[in-house]
């Protein structure tokens, strides 16, 4: 049982596949939401290095078939992390954090009550 | 309190108050899958041996650097591949552009071996890309072969004057540099059309075949430095050598030849010209127009007729030094903006709306201003 007056309900189990991520504005805060299958994450939805929104990582591309990978950017569910949808900036869902440059962004706590995804934002 | 919570399902990527300006986007590429655009390739010979197991336009056995990329080489596609007009409709859509100037993206053509054949991609380029788009209203660049100047010329004279034609793309590279006077029919045949020269980093050219180019190792150094080296070069020797006395009206944009160079250009060339200027009247051009000198300080011609395209901006995070940097770099005269879709160096117009460096008449000449100036539209 979590303290609802922390969290912030977002959305239920089922409402999130499995490698994908949607998006919340929460009190005028941008979150994206992932789900690795394991867990669930709660993250900034923008890119910090343009503002790309994250919660777009895995839309198919356009005519798909003609290019070598399906979507854009993406959500590793082993290694835990999403890539931009832009220029695959590679995030830890856990941290926030992107290797190369030791850019973070910010990631909320994120827990499931009962059938309900909540966020601590 | 109460919290709101709302789901964003807007398919919109970039901030919303792009959608309410004018953006023109001046490097959209299109690729046509090979066998399409082959169809449109009119002598029979040359098709015959474009449709081998080499494929049209074969890349030289070398590596390259695009496994710098996380996807490899898929980052040319990192965004999807636009086919038909339709295609670039949807991804401009999400983007907030206006206007993509479409160009058929066969960026490693230029360094193909076979004169004939690569006369015929071109011209099959041009005819997909008039049949696909510019009949369909899309603005297009059409593709002019800087390795057959005489061609160029039959190219432009043919294509140029269909609707929706734009501007003419071509390419800078590390060899015969723009200023050489074997381009004057050309420069003439543009300025006679009214379309200006875009001048794209050519993909042959990623390193391979260049000197320096053979030892760069990094996808940093590759797109980031050799292209830029050899725009800057393709630029100064074109004002050097009296192209722009010759021809004032023509326009030149480099596309992906990097921009916050332009302050370093500006005052060396300027310091060095004035400080010797003696052997402008024995260029080719100054010999046959008994000119002793410039008509122009050389900054000048920079100003009015080379722009710039901003992909990728790398703008910097301080607004205070990006606005000086904007203004040291003539930006409100010479950028205009690109996106490059669908590549991994993929510029979406956030730049305007996120950094306080830009005044509305600064983003507002380089998301259309300056484009409309000079483009055939």
């Amino acid at each position: 049982m979590v303290d609802n007056d922390d969290f912030t309900k977002v959305a239920e189990v089922g409402d999130i596949p499995k490698g994908e991520g949607e998006a919340f504005e929460i009190n005028g805060i941008e979150i994206a939401v992932f789900n690795t299958g394991d867990e669930y994450y709660a993250i900034s939805n923008r890119c910090s290095h343009q503002r790309a929104p994250l919660h777009k990582a895995g839309d198919e591309k356009i005519n798909s078939e003609d290019t070598w990978t399906d979507e854009r950017g993406g959500v590793d569910t082993e290694a835990c992390t999403v890539s931009c949808p832009w220029h695959l900036w590679e995030w830890d869902l856990e941290t926030g954090e992107h290797e190369a440059s030791g850019q973070c962004i910010g990631t909320f706590d994120c827990v499931v009550d009962d059938n309900d995804i909540l966020v601590d934002v | 309190m109460e919290s709101s919570v709302r789901r964003l399902e807007s398919d919109t990527e970039v901030p919303d108050q792009a959608f309410e300006d004018e953006i023109i986007d001046l490097d959209f590429h299109v690729n046509p899958l090979e066998d399409e655009l082959l169809a449109y390739v009119e002598d029979d010979r040359a098709l015959d041996k474009l449709t081998t197991e080499y494929g049209a336009t074969p890349i030289m056995g070398k590596w390259d650097a695009a496994y710098g990329i996380k996807e490899g080489q898929e980052g040319l596609f990192t965004q999807g591949r636009a086919k038909y007009a339709e295609d670039v409709a949807e991804a401009s859509e999400t983007l907030a552009v206006d206007e993509p100037i479409v160009n058929a993206g066969i960026n490693n053509l230029n360094l193909q071996h076979h004169p004939v054949l690569k006369n015929s991609v071109c011209q099959a380029a041009n005819d997909y890309m008039l049949d696909h788009f510019a009949d369909e209203g899309v603005y297009t660049s059409m593709m002019v072969p800087k390795w057959d100047p005489d061609y160029a010329v039959e190219e432009i004279e043919r294509v140029a004057g269909e609707d929706n034609i734009a501007a003419a793309y071509s390419w800078f590279d590390p060899k015969v540099p723009w200023g050489n006077e074997q381009f004057d029919p050309v420069f003439e045949a543009l300025v006679e059309n009214d379309l200006p020269l875009l001048l794209h980093g050519s993909l042959s050219y990623w390193p391979q075949h260049s000197y320096v180019g053979d030892d760069m190792l990094t996808w940093t150094e590759v797109l980031g430095f050799d292209w830029p080296v050899y725009a800057m070069v393709n630029v100064v020797n074109m004002i050097m050598r009296g192209v722009f006395d010759k021809f004032p009206d023509l326009d030149v944009v480099i596309q992906e030849g990097g921009h916050w160079w332009v302050p370093f250009l500006r005052y060396r060339m300027d310091e060095f010209y004035e400080m010797h200027p003696d052997d402008i009247q024995i260029t080719p051009r100054k010999m046959d127009s008994g000119e002793k000198y410039l008509e122009r300080t050389p900054s000048e011609y920079l100003r009015d007729n080379i722009y710039l395209c901003t992909q990728p901006f790398a703008l910097p995070r301080g607004a205070g030094d990006a606005e000086n940097l904007l203004d040291l770099s003539m930006a409100d005269d010479m950028f205009i903006y690109s996106s490059d879709w669908p590549h991994q160096t993929l510029d979406p117009p956030t730049w305007f709306y996120t950094s306080r460096a830009f005044d509305d008449h600064t983003r507002e000449r380089i998301l259309s201003g300056n484009a409309k100036d000079i483009l055939n539209i």
